[in-house]
């Protein structure tokens, strides 16, 4: 993942410790779709990780936002709503 | 004829639905029910995709005055719909967006533009009229298939609001996080209401946040009708949700632990209903009282030698619990877990019977298998799947399943391997399989 920042390599690690995922979070390419195709993840993962977004960044996720959708189209787009959200 | 009143209680001016902060009334809803059900073409089954509870609702008490029958799909796969639309070929679809019917004709719930029919009567529908048809996956790849009739419905939803305690009086209203298209959130949150002169708020919301804000749109007293998954979230995150009489969780136990936390942290009650899509809801508990479960009104059990029975008056013959229960009487049982071929992944019920037989009809797929390892924490725990596919990449299967199965069931990993760990009368054991799990995840186990 050379081209991810910090940020995004932080938040790979806490997706794929928080949902058990047997992969390197180096693998997650901040571009790659998070759902469906992608990474395959689905709404109870996203009900997870909304959980330890909240509690590491004070987030609080909410799917009427118009912008969850793009918030979660990518390890970016969800870094990128974190930097704009977070508390702590 | 005998009927039931599509309505157990009608006041004309009271909130049957809020949508967006605003209430539709009870007489509004009868207008447009009236009004679709004039529209809706000739047809025995409709598979109604609505996305909106209200809309949704509109479009099945639309179907049922017509005499027709609202078949709920089996899950959430693309391929579901195909699947019952081969065996249901001269149905139609309800939807209120974008929802395509895989070839079957479909009519749009319209919003709005209605002309409000003077005095609308409430209808009348006849007991023994097969109002929905459930599915189970079966063990051999096609849906079974489960008609309820309206009078069951109307019996479950009674005896689950006088259980726990709803009167009309109270005009309480639901919010539910759990789908209507489905037995319990049709149970739950669109019968139970409309037989109480409940109301219901349309959306279906998610995180906890979704939660609060749905809550705090609509007036109390309020219920929430959801699952242990989105209980637990909302302690984690000690959401502060406005004021809720009751808390109603199904689809797969809740601890009591969870249950007391939930009932401190939010000043309620917890209530949960258990129930499967053979019978419908049969029983209920307060959690935090205990482990046992108390059936419903008219509903009875009894033991045939290792087989454990429920009658009820609309069932037309006594049903077998495809739980590990024990019974304490008549009308009381413990629950001691699933069935060997069940798994709950996140409430979403399947058969590991049924999911091994759609693996196995992939093509290119020569051996494979689902496999449940033991619960790895905090988290939902997830299927994995070996798979002997010789040319077949990982992605190449993930695909292919993505179309039959329900997303909850997409196996985390799946493994393709040269054979699998079969004994010599061609079984596979848990140990077996646990063994190749940590053979296979010791070997790609990434360093951090």
């Amino acid at each position: 993942m050379p081209d991810a920042s910090p940020l995004e390599a932080e938040v790979a690690k806490l997706i794929v410790h928080t949902l058990y995922l047997k992969i390197d979070p180096a693998q997650i390419q901040p571009e790659q779709p998070l759902f469906g195709e992608g990474l395959g993840l689905d709404s109870i993962d996203a009900l997870e990780l909304s959980l330890v977004i909240s509690q590491s960044y004070g987030y609080q996720i909410r799917s009427d936002d118009p912008e969850t959708v793009a918030t979660f189209a990518s390890l970016r787009s969800l870094c990128q709503s974190i930097e704009k959200n977070r508390t702590k | 004829m005998n009927t039931a009143a599509l309505l157990g209680s009608y006041h004309p001016e009271n909130a049957l639905a809020w949508q967006d902060g605003r209430p539709i009334t009870y007489s509004r809803f009868l207008s447009e029910v009236a009004a679709l059900a004039d529209r809706l073409p000739e047809s025995p089954t409709v598979i109604n995709l609505a996305e909106d509870r209200y809309r949704f609702l509109v479009g099945f008490a639309a179907a049922l005055i017509r005499g027709q029958t609202t078949l709920l799909l089996p899950s959430r796969a693309p391929r579901a719909l195909a699947q019952i639309a081969r065996v249901y070929g001269s149905s139609y679809c309800l939807a209120d967006g974008q929802e395509t019917g895989k070839g079957l004709p479909v009519v749009q719930i319209p919003v709005g533009g209605w002309s409000a029919a003077p005095n609308p009567k409430v209808p009348h529908i006849p007991l023994d009229h097969p109002a929905v048809v459930a599915f189970t996956s079966g063990s051999t790849g096609s849906p079974r298939p489960h008609p309820k009739t309206w009078g069951s419905l109307v019996s479950i939803a009674r005896s689950t609001g006088a259980r726990l305690g709803l009167k009309a009086s109270d005009h309480a209203t639901v919010v539910a996080t759990v789908p209507h298209q489905h037995m319990y959130g049709l149970e739950a949150s669109i019968m139970l209401p409309i037989q109480h002169g409940m109301a219901f708020h349309v959306g279906r919301p998610l995180f906890p946040e979704d939660v609060r804000v749905a809550l705090a749109e609509v007036p109390s007293p309020r219920m929430l009708v959801t699952t242990p998954l989105h209980v637990m979230a909302c302690v984690t995150a000690r959401t502060p949700l406005p004021q809720v009489e009751f808390i109603l969780s199904a689809t797969a136990p809740l601890s009591v632990s969870s249950a007391k936390q939930a009932e401190t942290l939010f000043e309620t009650s917890v209530y949960e209903v258990y129930g499967f899509t053979e019978a419908g809801s049969l029983a209920t508990r307060r959690t935090v009282a205990g482990e046992t479960w108390h059936v419903l009104d008219g509903i009875a059990l009894h033991q045939e030698s290792d087989r454990y029975l429920l009658q009820a008056p609309y069932l037309p013959e006594p049903i077998q619990f495809p739980d590990l229960v024990s019974l304490q009487g008549p009308h009381r049982f413990v629950l001691h877990g699933r069935g060997t071929d069940l798994v709950n992944i996140g409430g979403h019920r399947g058969s590991l019977a049924d999911l091994n037989h759609k693996l196995s009809a992939i093509e290119g797929v020569r051996d494979g298998t689902f496999f449940l390892p033991d619960d790895t924490g905090t988290s939902v725990t997830r299927l994995m799947a070996f798979v002997v596919a010789p040319g077949k990449s990982v992605d190449q299967i993930l695909s292919a399943l993505r179309e039959v199965i329900d997303p909850a069931f997409l196996p985390r990993p799946l493994h393709v391997v040269s054979n699998l760990p079969r004994n010599a009368t061609g079984k596979l054991t848990r140990e077996a399989l646990l063994g190749l799990m940590h053979e296979l995840h010791g070997k790609d186990r990434h360093g951090d």
